[in-house]
């Protein structure tokens, strides 16, 4: 599904990613960890096409088309979905009308009609209640006045309306406490599905004890570091980055 | 301090023609008011830009076009004037400045409120508009306002009884017809909200589009204590037109005041809002204006604190397009024996092109210790990470700038309380942005 080959990513001049190798095939879900400043939330974003990165080495294929020659939208409508760190306050535009536009523009895309409002309500109306949302949040603006969980929540109910191939994860554990991290960690796990392949970015292994991987690969400096099974995860919450410092000293 | 410019030839000989055939010409108080007028703009002419509070806008073009005043009303069509007239209120309509009574439906009001035209209602009403006319505007810079005095052919005289309410808005049309091109209208509103009483009234200003034309409008407004009144102006003149308007209000102790202000229209436009605060008086003051093309919208309030207690909420936003130039003045004057002042300005501008301009001057004058006074200014461009996740969610990037610019708006369209009115104002908000998908949903 996703093949990143040495790719080199560099801003103000500074490198930030220094060859990057990772593939990820359909269904899978991969887990990259790292310490602070190790390029994860970097990776994320030119998987999601922000603006003010170079691109100075390599290529990214997603399901064969070249992804670093689309546009942000582009890739949205191909069905890559980024669930942010910090999901942006949007005041004045209400979630209810977000969704469904965003919804309707995919639906277009793959040539499929627009869905009625009716329809479109009681999908949505469904998959709040799942994610333990209050209605009220559909008229309220996009992520203004959220608090951190209600926000993570939102992008998760985001990615179920949307039904992506592609989900990157950056940080979601970041800012929920343990009943929050059960009920996003749930609502990712109903969404697992065998044409689904997950990206999730973290720093901590306590997402992973709720959403199994079945790879994790370690980031450190711009590089893979090292690959492998579930069990890395455990590894590197018993010895920390430290270890993986010394491992790249070495 | 003034400057004093004299108008030129075409300005100069309509304000020293015969007056006759104005309103009340044969009443010697209004006479001697109009001539003093008269006198004051032939020495003092229209504004220039040296003066400070009109340094941002040169009205040169005003002088140049050289209008006239419009002699009749011309035909407005019937689709037209339904556009303009808002469902459910008392309806006054005035064109190219003079009263349409056949156009117009006043309805049922309360005892003792008065809503009408001063052309039809001098002879009632005389007492009210001569206690009225002239008794609030207090500005440095007089010279449409001393335009208007001389040379007014018509407006709205309302007045409402003591503790009553009316319910429905009333609303003042003033539309320019198509037969209008280069012709003025002058029209002087006076408006007297008595003791706990209290009412709505809506302007609104419209043109046929294409059609070049001048609207000088003076409102003057009393809110007597305990009274509350909102008043509203829908500017929606021909993108040709021009547009000169003033609202000046006093309010005494108790009183509440509302003004929202919502400009689309005029290729130079200018709204002055000044009002004068009682005792524990409460005054908002919201303004949108949206500019596009070669647009100049120039937009001018005053809060002049005079007594203690009072409060003043004043909120504007402006958004501004291709070349279009936005002016935000704001001057609040907080007096020495006005303590326990609680005033708040803000002023926020987009800018959508990097043509466009925004200038906004916030003032505040404190002569006394012991006040809340906060003011804030922003001018900016669309936030380039909302951007991002609009698109990242599958929204293209024209979509994703048009939801943000419509968002920017929404938080004026909002605090609309009065639905018809609210739906005009998002009529003339999507006429502006008529790029694909936007509809009035998303507000």
């Amino acid at each position: 599904m996703l093949k990143i080959e040495d790719l080199h990513v560099s801003v103000e001049g500074k490198e930030i990613l220094k060859g990057i190798n990772l593939e990820i095939g359909k269904g899978e879900v991969h887990a990259i960890m790292g310490p602070n400043g190790s390029g994860k939330s970097t990776l994320s974003y030119i998987l999601a096409g922000r603006d003010g990165y170079n691109i100075t080495q390599g290529r990214v294929l997603f399901n064969g088309k070249d992804l670093l020659e689309m546009s942000v939208e582009e890739r949205a409508w191909a069905g890559v979905f980024l669930a942010f760190q910090y999901p942006v306050e949007v005041p004045g535009v209400s979630n209810i009308y977000f969704l469904k536009a965003a919804l309707n523009g995919i639906r277009k895309f793959n040539g499929l009609s627009e869905l009625d409002a009716m329809d479109f309500i009681g999908m949505v109306k469904g998959k709040m209640k799942d994610l333990d949302m209050d209605e009220k949040f559909l008229y309220r603006a996009v992520n203004e006045g959220f608090s951190g969980g209600e926000k993570k929540r939102n992008e998760v109910l985001q990615m179920s309306v949307l039904e992506p191939t592609l989900c990157v994860l950056d940080e979601t554990d970041s800012g929920l406490d343990i009943d929050a991290l059960q009920i996003v960690a749930e609502g990712i796990n109903r969404l697992r599905d065998p044409e689904r392949s997950f990206v999730l970015i973290t720093h901590y292994q306590r997402l992973l004890d709720y959403i199994k991987p079945d790879f994790v690969h370690v980031l450190a400096h711009g590089r893979v570091v090292k690959s492998g099974g579930p069990e890395l995860a455990l590894e590197l919450e018993e010895q920390g980055y430290a270890w993986v410092d010394q491992k790249v000293a070495s | 301090m003034s400057v004093t410019q004299l108008p030129n030839e075409h300005y100069a000989a309509l304000i020293s023609a015969d007056k006759s055939e104005l309103p009340g010409h044969g009443l010697a108080w209004l006479n001697s008011l109009r001539e003093k007028a008269s006198n004051e703009f032939s020495d003092g002419g229209f504004p220039s830009p040296r003066e400070e509070e009109w340094r941002y806008t040169n009205i040169s073009p005003i002088e140049k076009s050289q209008f006239s005043l419009a002699t009749k009303a011309g035909a407005v069509d019937a689709d037209f004037l339904q556009g303009v007239l808002l469902d459910d209120c008392h309806h006054l309509v005035f064109v190219d400045g003079f009263y349409q009574a056949d156009l117009s439906s006043v309805g049922e009001l309360p005892e003792g409120v008065v809503v009408s035209a001063i052309s039809s209602g001098l002879a009632e009403h005389e007492g009210l508009l001569k206690s009225l006319l002239d008794s609030v505007v207090a500005t440095e810079v007089l010279g449409f306002i001393n335009f208007n005095t001389a040379l007014f052919t018509d407006g709205a005289v309302i007045s409402i009884e003591e503790n009553t309410k009316v319910d429905k808005p009333i609303q003042l049309a003033f539309i320019s017809s198509e037969g209008a091109d280069l012709s003025l209208s002058n029209c002087r509103n006076v408006i007297m909200a008595k003791a706990s009483s209290k009412a709505t009234v809506i302007e609104t200003y419209n043109g046929v589009e294409g059609s070049c034309y001048l609207t000088n409008v003076v409102t003057e407004i009393v809110v007597e204590p305990n009274a509350n009144l909102s008043h509203n102006r829908l500017q929606a003149e021909s993108l040709k037109a021009y547009h000169m308007g003033g609202v000046y209000s006093r309010l005494d102790k108790n009183a509440i005041f509302s003004q929202y202000n919502y400009t689309f229209g005029a290729v130079l436009s200018r709204a002055e809002v000044h009002a004068d605060l009682g005792e524990a008086s409460d005054c908002t003051m919201d303004g949108l204006y949206i500019g596009m093309d070669h647009q100049h919208i120039d937009s001018h309030t005053r809060l002049n604190h005079e007594q203690p207690h009072a409060i003043s909420n004043e909120f504007y936003k402006g958004i501004m397009g291709d070349r279009s130039r936005g002016v935000f003045q704001g001057r609040i004057i907080v007096a020495e024996d006005a303590q326990k002042t609680d005033a708040k300005m803000n002023n926020r501008n987009l800018l959508l092109s990097d043509h466009a301009e925004a200038d906004t001057k916030p003032q505040l004058e404190i002569y006394a210790d012991d006040v809340k006074c906060a003011h804030g200014v922003t001018v900016g461009q669309l936030d380039d990470t909302a951007i991002f996740y609009l698109r990242s969610r599958g929204a293209d990037e024209e979509m994703a700038k048009n939801m943000l610019t419509f968002a920017f708006a929404n938080e004026m369209v909002e605090r609309i309380e009065l639905q018809p009115l609210r739906i005009k104002v998002l009529e003339q908000l999507l006429k502006r942005f008529p790029q694909q998908g936007m509809k009035i949903e998303w507000l």
